[in-house]
């Protein structure tokens, strides 16, 4: 579905993506793990056309290089709305709901390109089937919500958009251990309803127990993949990146 | 009994009459502005109205773009300047009539908005406004400059531009001139209003509140940026080429600071965000310089036989920014933001759910 070739990226002359190599097959759960600073929203910023976009106050755009194919299609050019409408749907760093919508509205505006209303009604109360507390606080301001809830929030507005491929950026980030486990299990139920996902963690212990095949990050570099039992068998890569 | 049923009748009388929408407020406000010329207040009055709405769309088409999308602008005197001066052109030159001047003045606006639109997606915040600040400073030098006074007019600008009724004797060109500029402000008004709230205001806010998230969202930014700087241009010219025609003149103050703050001072006074505020904005404004301190007061020194001192001019300026100052520093919402707010807590505490039971509950106490 994803396949990605020589991805690299540089900010102002600094290198933060170098030659990353990734693939991700229909239907996949697939998990990037690395520290801090490692590139790994980069990685996710670039896949959906977000990081070459104009950012007003920036100097310098980030240029990047290589190949990302979507479906056999060419998307390293495209404008990050462009590749929305493909259905590649990032779900951001630090939640950023919109502080000054509702919850509807939040979700709403992840509907925004859609234009089957129908199914629109449909995934919205799918949505609150599987996030029963946005329901609840449906009409609450979000800046008002805790940060459990404002990354279910964030989650569920990426839902909202029909993804095909779901980009996910740490979102376990600052949550307590227990919500960090809701979290996951929802992850897990949009991936079984057949979307197929790419998430990015800081985390190991969470992305080890979930995803199908694992990427390790450090410092702009793909080290190696693989699916658990494998990276668990080597003792370098265990101890090293892994830190178990 | 009978005093409960009158219970029952006051509190729904009182349900109601608070209840009243800010919608049909501002219908009541046009109501009442429709019947000012028959209140015979005399052609100056008439003069200073007409300026409040001119003011009043100029006002609203810088809050769409600011209030609502957050593209801080500090030169709307371009579009404001660009008006005029289309206007003028026409007229000197090919002697257009102003049905034709006043389209082209407005299309001319929009197009300047939107290529300003586009090295203004480049930068936020404070250097978005200084940039923005700059444009009209370049036009304004530009339109002054000897070389091209043939065309431009120099200092002066464009004098005698048609008025819109020659026809008609003074006092009721007046008149109609103030119907057709409140029709205008009407018009704008309500089209801006169903703007910011249409999906499309709905996008507007999402980019002031959050860019990358609206681009997650799959917001084509730039093109919605595009569409505000244009929609509000297009309004802006249109107030500046009605100024040139109501004044009869386009002269190189159009493109000054003074016109580039006026609609920053109007919106926060009337409630920055709101479209509805910067109209009553303008006529608070209205009424604060240009009647209560340049007409009231010199009156009501004379009655007691004073005169005012020539310096007064200066003083004015200061008595008024302190006004200002105090209101906006009173009220940092805006006037008319804090009015809504008060019916709107009104509205709320006789919410439809609430009031049944509550009545209900008042009417079983009292029965027994
Ligand atoms: N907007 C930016 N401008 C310049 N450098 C950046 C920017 N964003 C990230 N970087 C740099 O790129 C590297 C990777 O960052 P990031 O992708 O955010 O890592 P991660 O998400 O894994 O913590 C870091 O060294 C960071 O300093
Ligand atoms: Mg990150």
């Amino acid at each position: 579905m994803l396949e990605v070739q020589d991805l690299t990226v540089h900010y102002d002359g600094a290198m933060a993506l170098n030659r990353v190599n990734l693939e991700v097959g229909d239907g996949q759960f697939v998990g990037v793990v690395g520290p801090n600073g490692s590139g790994k929203s980069t990685l996710l910023r670039a896949l959906s056309g977000i990081l070459t976009e104009v950012e007003p106050g920036k100097k310098e755009r980030p240029s990047l290089s290589g190949s990302i194919l979507f479906e056999g299609k060419e998307i390293s050019k495209l404008k990050a709305w462009q590749i929305t409408k493909l259905g590649i749907i990032h779900c951001p760093e630090r939640r950023r709901p919109f502080a000054e919508m509702t919850t509807l509205e939040n979700l709403e505006m992840g509907a925004y390109l859609r234009k089957d209303k129908k199914d629109v009604r449909k995934d919205l109360e799918r949505v609150y089937e599987l996030f029963p507390i946005l329901k609840e606080r449906a009409n609450q301001m979000s800046r008002t919500l805790s940060g459990g809830e404002q990354q279910m929030l964030a989650i569920a507005r990426a839902l909202m958009s029909k993804p095909k491929l779901l980009l996910i950026d740490e979102p376990s980030l600052g949550l307590a251990p227990i919500l960090k486990e809701t979290v996951l299990k929802t992850i897990k139920e949009i991936w079984s309803s057949g979307v197929t996902i790419l998430l990015v963690e800081q985390d190991v212990a969470i992305t080890l127990a979930t995803a199908q095949k694992i990427y390790i990050l450090a410092h702009g570099r793909m080290v190696t993949h693989g699916a658990k039992e494998e990276l668990m068998k080597d003792r370098d890569i265990r101890e090293v990146y892994l830190g178990l | 009994m009978v005093r409960s049923y009158f219970r029952r009748a006051y509190s729904s009388f009182t349900a109601h009459v608070f209840d009243i929408p800010p919608r049909f407020m501002a219908f009541l406000f046009f109501l009442l502005l429709l019947t000012v010329p028959a209140m015979q207040l005399g052609s100056y009055v008439l003069r200073l109205l007409i300026m409040a709405n001119i003011f009043a769309i100029f006002a609203v088409s810088w809050d769409l773009l600011v209030g609502r999308t957050g593209q801080i602008s500090l030169g709307h005197a371009l579009f404001f300047g660009i008006g005029g001066y289309t206007s003028g052109l026409l007229f000197q030159f090919f002697a257009l009539p102003i049905w034709v001047t006043i389209p082209a003045a407005v299309a001319i606006g929009a197009l300047a908005g939107f290529l300003i639109g586009f090295p203004c997606l480049r930068v936020k915040g404070p250097y978005l406004a200084l940039i923005t600040m700059a444009f009209p400073l370049i036009l304004s030098n530009l339109v002054k400059w000897s070389p091209l006074e043939p065309i431009f007019g120099g200092e002066l600008g464009f004098r005698s531009l048609p008025p819109f009724f020659p026809f008609l004797p003074f006092t009721q060109a007046i008149m109609a001139e103030y119907y057709l500029i409140l029709l205008l402000l009407f018009v704008s008004s309500i089209v801006i209003y169903k703007i910011a709230n249409s999906k499309t205001g709905i996008v507007f806010v999402s980019i002031l509140d959050d860019e990358v998230a609206s681009k997650a969202c799959g917001i084509n930014v730039t093109r919605y940026k595009i569409f505000a700087f244009t929609i509000s241009s297009f309004f802006a010219s249109l107030a500046g080429c009605l100024q040139a025609h109501i004044l009869k003149l386009a002269n190189p103050p159009m493109f000054s600071l003074d016109i580039s703050f006026l609609p920053v001072i109007l919106t926060f006074l009337g409630g920055i965000g709101t479209i509805y505020g910067p109209i009553v904005g303008s006529y608070i404004y209205v009424i604060l310089d240009r009647y209560i301190m340049s007409i009231l007061l010199p009156k009501a020194f004379e009655s007691v036989g004073w005169t005012l001192p020539r310096e007064f001019d200066f003083a004015k300026l200061l008595i008024f920014t302190l006004i200002v100052l105090v209101l906006i520093i009173k009220w940092p919402r805006g006037l008319a933001r804090f009015a809504t707010d008060e019916l709107q807590n009104l509205e709320e505490a006789r919410d439809l759910d609430e009031r049944g039971p509550r009545i209900w509950k008042r009417y079983k106490k009292t029965k027994h």
